[in-house]
């Protein structure tokens, strides 16, 4: 293993193992590279490293610094309001675990009264099956993908250590033939005991529930994906609690991600009949990705923002790669910290949302250097609108953009109110929200026809969001609401759109005109039952109603226009708004696959030579894997080594004759260069050939596109990538 | 008009993909028809190339002068513009991951080389045969104790020994706080995807490894099916990597090291070879029952093999065994070392043969003889 000899100089590995080398590092004579993840409030009235005159590499440093310290602030931000948010979701399932648990406690302690003998042996010999039985509580997620829930179970250990359970934490991992049913005893042991023995005993668990402090609490085991354990070490566990259930009181919470079918085919039945199972039933996975995005992408407390075209992407991330909210956390997560590094100003957006922002912003834009200065009004969504713009211009350019975005999401709020009852996805409608071509044209149509609005207000072409768009859908909805619904809606309006007194107005004649309108239809409803005359009150009381629906869907429309500005349509959104797709897609979908047999099919565009350069042909000096790649294409599944080899060989030597043709016409100035491709192509001998294609053949095995020879067939390999 | 024209897109992008998915079937049939097609012509075979000797072959592959040295030299120049992005996302607290055409083994280490100063790095090279996960731990154990020990300047110098730890509590204590919390071991793990890496279990652990939050990982993949090694909770929650593609068509000169010459006199010559050495180390009359059963092979190379009976009185007669018992402790020697196997007769009697082709086994007998 030369690597000395490489561009690359390798500092000291002193290799104490064959796998494993432990780098002896140097210590830097520069400075500090390493930025303190643990500091979170940047520290702006430090000195400026530009104005103290030190170099730009120093000042970049500084403010890489800046942005990465930005993002760990924003991300832990977004973490903490995720997790807010799944806890609200989860509070109530917890609390019903929680009270089932002090009540099925509560019933084995009452149990153990009749079994005082036992209680005292050291084996508890108990004949009743009742009670053998086991409290088991299923939880029913409803997903499929398993990966969302494990936090979900996390959680749920917590509250129920918090509330004063001896609590462990299984999982499949546990529960595999391999470690046997040994295996996740000394797992509950580790948890459990905190002087943890290697031996896996249960002797020792009821010893130690047998000490003073611990024997008040129940013993909770919770296993989150219990689909994958394996049924029969599962099965072995579950007898072997339920013959201890008096000595040691355990319950045991299953989470079951598909349904109770699987768990009958997952245990025996001797296995079952231990446990006494209660249901419980988790939050569906499409209401927590509805609320996870409405706090984090939609209400106007987080700093980072996606673009349009992110937005569409993470969708179709969600919708067609993964399905996982976890994975579409993590997507997010990555488009947030490629911003920060992408964008040099992100930092001025982390404390956007702190109540003192205004001074923080303008000490923050004050110590930017000219250069950083000149970018931000070079952004494309500045061009040509600010030329040599000054610190209060960026301020209140910024400013600017805080106003646009809380409104913008203020009425997206709204809108979402009454999505919820449409039951559309948030996602679908934040993306359609977001999109700045669609406004654009929304308010291009509004300027070029003013008087055609008030006469159209049916025709839903007027706005730009498309004629079956998401947005117009709501608006329409709303058209079809009941008394009760509009009012509660119109009162959640009214919470939303507090900033704006234009609006809260209209509200507030709108609720009064409904109260109205309610009253009178109750009235005439009253009316209508003592005269049994229900068709001509009906009707205008319909009619009523009509009118007050067709006003608040006016005013939805009004609002979507004159407020809910994308944020891309505003200067300097670049600084909040992280836009670069294709960036985002590359760090999250590494597809090798079919990105190796790209690199190997164009190799001549990564090396970038200037002998490769003919697309078409093969040519002897592109790289030998490149060539036997290709070659390799032409064949079936199963290629033939001897033709396979030959055509390399030929491929190889063509430059000879080549080459032998070009001496023979070319002129004497190109003798020499001719003359050496010459000899290097003498040179090939059949064995160097040879070696150069075991080599390529060897690379081609690494990268996992062809199998050897089989014994069957020792004169082919196999294929095993067909096309991209 | 724009949003249609933005539902068109969509529904292109949602063709394209469909589209994608059928030219992968498609060419996959084309593939098997291609290859029953030609099956119908005559198959060349490997031993119609005048293969050369193994010996010659390796030296010739240890001498091969690479291609475009310059070009590559040039092209790992340019990714040292990225080495600022990887560290920035490494401390954003993912992990990288590295993929493309071509060792990355010297890029991967550069990189750590400039941008982790700081930091213990431990490298686990995953293209060799068998890799001790354990071992890794208690490494990283080790390298972050010395580290955090350091930066504390504590004055005891005693070193804590993790090699009795169970991996759970080596494990956790990578995981837990410490008082300097920034403080990291780097592992370069090159070819996660490796022979000596490729099971479930060495997987999980490094996933367990990867999710503390005092380790963050820098791994390359080379195999285009990498990806099956994990399931969902490993990328999503332990690994969390961040994708980088860096094709550097470097050799893979250690990668390779194991893997067999596909020329390397082909599989025929392979096993004629090990089946002479082992016939070297027989007694000479062992080597001529061989010879016996080698004999009848070519004499009637369609019939399944010599029977029992057969090579017994051949054997006697030429004085090779005197009895049933010494012929059969050579055939259980024979079969032991697969020099020769047994396959039943259309009359149910078991019969011997060679597994080696006709050339093998007439170039054996020369060597034999």
């Amino acid at each position: 293993m030369s690597v000395s000899d490489s561009e690359f100089p390798l500092k000291e590995f002193d290799a104490s193992d064959h796998n494993l080398q432990k780098a002896s590092l140097q210590k830097p004579e520069l400075q500090e590279t390493r930025p303190k993840k643990t500091k979170r409030k940047i520290d702006m009235s430090s000195k400026n490293p530009l104005v103290d005159g030190d170099s730009e590499e120093l000042t970049d440093q500084h403010y890489e610094k800046l942005r990465l310290c930005a993002f760990n602030e924003t991300w832990s931000k977004i973490e903490i309001t995720i997790k807010d948010v799944l806890e609200k979701i989860n509070i109530s399932l917890f609390e019903d675990v929680m009270k089932w648990i002090s009540e099925s406690f509560k019933e084995i302690r009452s149990c153990r009264g009749e079994f005082v003998r036992e209680l005292m042996l050291s084996y508890p010999i108990v004949t009743d099956m009742i009670c053998k039985q086991i409290p088991t509580a299923l939880i029913l997620t409803k997903n499929m993908e398993f990966v969302d829930d494990l936090s979900t179970f996390q959680e749920l250990s917590a509250h129920l250590k918090l509330n004063g359970c001896h609590v462990a934490s299984l999982s499949s991992i546990d529960f595999t033939t391999k470690k046997g049913v040994g295996g996740c005893l000394r797992s509950l042991l580790r948890q459990l005991l905190v002087a943890s023995s290697d031996a896996a005993d249960i002797f020792v668990l009821a010893s130690w529930y047998s000490e003073q402090h611990n024997c008040n609490k129940p013993i909770v085991i919770v296993i989150d994906d219990t689909e994958q354990c394996s049924g029969p070490i599962l099965a072995e566990f579950i007898a072997m609690l339920s013959e201890w259930i008096i000595k040691i009181p355990i319950l045991l919470v299953f989470g079951v991600a598909t349904s109770l079918t699987s768990l009958r085919k997952l245990l025996p039945s001797d296995a079952l009949q231990y446990l006494q199972s209660c249901q419980f039933t988790s939050e569906s996975p499409q209401a927590r990705m509805n609320s996870i995005i409405e706090a984090v992408l939609v209400k106007p407390s987080s700093e980072f923002i996606v673009s349009h075209k992110v937005a569409v992407f993470l969708r179709n991330y969600f919708l067609r790669h993964d399905g996982t909210i976890t994975s579409f956390i993590q997507a997010l997560k990555v488009a947030c910290s490629k911003h920060f590094y992408t964008e040099p100003l992100s930092f001025l957006c982390c404390d956007l949302v702190d109540e003192d922002y205004e001074v923080l912003l303008a000490k923050k834009v004050e110590s930017l250097p000219r250069k950083l200065l000149d970018y931000a009004f070079c952004l494309p969504s500045c061009e040509g609108k600010m030329n040599n713009g000054t610190f209060k211009d960026l301020v209140q350019g910024i400013f600017e953009l805080k106003k646009t975005r809380r409104y913008w999401s203020m009425v997206l709020m709204c809108l979402l109110e009454v999505a919820k009852l449409n039951k559309l996805q948030l996602l679908d409608i934040f993306c359609e929200a977001a999109n700045p071509t669609s406004f654009k044209l929304q308010s291009s149509s509004h300027l070029q026809a003013p008087t055609a609005i008030s006469n159209t207000i049916h025709d839903m072409k007027i706005h730009g969001f498309g004629k079956n768009g998401f947005i117009n859908r709501i608006i329409n909805k709303t058209r079809d609401l009941q008394v009760v619904q509009l009012s509660r809606i119109l009162k959640t309006w009214e919470g939303y759109t507090k900033e704006i007194c234009e609006i809260q107005d209209k509200l507030k004649d709108l609720q009064t005109l409904l109260n109205a309108t309610d009253n009178d239809t109750r009235l005439k409803q009253q009316l209508s039952n003592v005269h049994r005359s229900t068709s001509r009150f009906s009707s205008f009381s319909g009619k009523d109603m009509m009118g007050v629906n067709e006003k608040v869907a006016l005013l939805m429309e009004g609002m979507v226009r004159d407020y809910m500005k994308p944020i891309e349509c505003i200067p300097f959104h670049e600084i909040i708004c992280f836009s670069l797709v294709d960036m985002l897609q590359e760090a999250l979908i590494g597809d090798p696959r079919k990105t190796i047999q790209t690199d190997l099919l164009h190799s001549h565009t990564y090396i970038q030579c200037c002998c490769c350069k003919d697309k078409n042909t093969l040519l002897p000096s592109m790289h030998d894997t490149s060539i036997v790649f290709t070659l390799a294409q032409e064949h079936g599944d199963l290629v033939n080594l001897h033709d396979w080899y030959e055509s390399y060989k030929s491929i190889i030597l063509s430059s000879r004759t080549k080459a032998r043709r070009k001496f023979n016409k070319s002129p004497a100035s190109k003798k020499g260069k001719v003359s050496s491709a010459l000899s290097d192509s003498s040179n090939l001998n059949e064995a160097t050939i040879q070696a150069r294609f075991c080599k390529a053949v060897t690379e081609l095995q690494i990268s996992g596109i062809i199998r050897m020879p089989s014994k069957r067939r020792p004169d082919y390999v196999q294929r095993i990538t067909f096309g991209l | 008009m724009e949003g249609g024209q933005e539902q068109t897109r969509e529904e292109n992008a949602d063709l394209d993909e469909e589209e994608q998915d059928f030219t992968f079937s498609r060419n996959y049939f084309l593939s098997k028809e291609h290859a029953s097609g030609k099956k119908s012509t005559a198959t060349r075979k490997l031993s119609d190339i005048t293969l050369v000797d193994e010996q010659k072959l390796r030296e010739a592959v240890a001498e091969i002068t690479p291609k475009h040295e310059k070009e590559i030299k040039s092209l790992l120049r340019r990714y040292k513009d990225s080495y600022q992005q990887w560290f920035f996302q490494l401390r954003c607290g993912f992990n990288l991951l590295f993929y493309g055409f071509g060792s990355k083994k010297l890029l991967l280490e550069d990189f750590c080389n400039t941008s982790m100063v700081d930091n213990g790095v431990i490298v686990i090279n995953g293209y060799l045969q068998s890799i001790n996960v354990k071992q890794v731990a208690v490494a990283i154990a080790e390298v972050f104790w010395n580290q955090i020990k350091n930066n504390r300047k504590s004055r005891s110098k005693k070193s804590k020994s993790f090699d009795s730890e169970p991996i759970e509590d080596i494990l956790s204590f990578l995981d837990r706080e410490h008082c300097d919390d920034d403080n990291f071991v780097c592992v370069i793990i090159h070819n996660i995807d490796g022979p000596g890496l490729r099971n479930s279990d060495s997987q999980q652990y490094l996933a367990r490894i990867a999710s503390c939050s005092h380790v963050c990982i820098i791994a390359s993949v080379d195999h285009v099916n990498a990806p099956l090694l994990w399931n969902k909770k490993m990328v999503r929650k332990q690994f969390n990597w961040c994708w980088y593609h860096v094709p550097t068509f470097e050799a893979y000169k250690v990668e390779g090291i194991f893997f067999p010459l596909i020329l390397a006199g082909g599989v025929a010559a392979q096993s004629a070879k090990t089946a002479l050495i082992v016939l070297q180390s027989l007694t000479p009359n062992a080597q001529s029952v061989f010879k016996i059963i080698v004999e009848h092979q070519l004499a009637y190379p369609k019939e399944e093999g010599m029977p029992r009976s057969k090579l017994y009185n051949s054997c006697r007669e030429r004085f090779l065994v005197s009895s049933q018992m010494t012929m059969n402790s050579h055939l259980t020697e024979f079969k032991d070392h697969e020099l020769v196997k047994t396959r039943k007769h259309s009359e149910g009697q078991d019969c011997f043969y060679v597994p080696l082709n006709t050339e093998a086994l007439e170039k054996l007998l020369l060597e034999v003889g």
